[in-house]
């Protein structure tokens, strides 16, 4: 479909880009994809952790909070646990969570500050260290259930 | 610009005022939140690894009081709105809704609040059944 103008920013001169810089006169296109700021790949995986989490979470949270409400312990979860159904929804569950959580926070970030390139890349790379280092952490947390 | 080009840096332009501007607001103070309570999350579960089972269980007695069991609630309304908030984003990526967002967030908000009601009932009711001073076990 085409897609109609519904606001009134189409008037003047392109918007800048996230580093500052004018957006290179006829490629608009690049513009708006610069401004979007976190990148494609991100922006997908976003989605597709979206998409996860909310399978995921939602059983989660019925498993724990209606199903088990006031019986959580140590063997509860080990219950849980022993199913590999249970096991596949807490590990995506992990992964998903620790992404999509870092990127959001990321997105947050690169909105308001880090205007440089370097800054930018830091905060990402930093980002992806912290999240595989929880992620590893919280399988180590897990192990104890996984493993029995 | 080509009106191609102007189309599609103005997707979603007229949603950032009133409702659409609020919902996004909520929608960011809800992930923060949500990001925070993930660590604390790993942290608490963790703990059964760094000093044994009963820390673990003593955690879960704790958060079985009446106050965490509402805490909880206040989480899950935050993960209800965050992701309907989110699938109405997802329904605009695929160009579903642009032009009736407020129904479309009436409708996503219509299913949270019937899925927190759920949780709640089974809240209330757990808190009725092993909290004699109901309501008044909070303090």
């Amino acid at each position: 479909m085409t897609a109609q103008v519904v606001g009134p920013t189409t008037q003047g001169a392109p918007p800048p880009t996230s580093t500052g810089r004018p957006a290179p006169a006829g490629r608009m296109r690049g513009a708006v994809l610069d401004q979007s700021r976190g990148g494609m790949w991100a922006w997908l995986a976003q989605r597709v952790t979206a998409v996860v989490l909310i399978v995921g979470l939602l059983t989660h949270l019925v498993a724990t909070h209606v199903f088990n409400l006031g019986h959580l312990s140590f063997l509860n979860i080990s219950d849980r646990l022993g199913s590999t159904f249970f096991v596949v929804i807490d590990v995506s569950l992990l992964a998903a969570a620790i992404f999509h959580g870092l990127n959001g926070a990321r997105m947050i970030v690169l909105d308001y500050w880090l205007k440089t390139r370097g800054s930018r890349l830091a905060l990402t790379i930093g980002l992806w260290v912290l999240g595989s280092v929880t992620f590893v952490y919280g399988l180590w947390a897990l192990w104890p259930w996984i493993a029995r | 610009m080509s009106p191609v080009d102007a189309a599609a840096t103005n997707v979603g332009a007229g949603n950032w005022r009133g409702l659409g501007m609020w919902a996004w607001l909520l929608f960011r103070i809800a992930g923060i939140v949500l990001v925070v309570y993930l660590f604390a999350h790993i942290g608490v579960i963790s703990s059964a690894r760094w000093s044994g089972h009963s820390t673990l269980n003593g955690a879960f007695t704790l958060f079985d009081h009446p106050l965490f069991v509402l805490l909880d609630l206040l989480l899950v309304w935050a993960v209800l709105f965050h992701a309907l908030n989110g699938v109405r984003i997802l329904l605009m990526d695929f160009g579903l809704g642009i032009h009736r967002h407020k129904a479309v967030f009436w409708g996503c908000m219509a299913i949270a609040v019937l899925t927190l009601g759920l949780f709640a009932f089974k809240a209330f009711s757990y808190i009725a059944a092993h909290h004699t001073g109901g309501l008044g076990g909070l303090v």
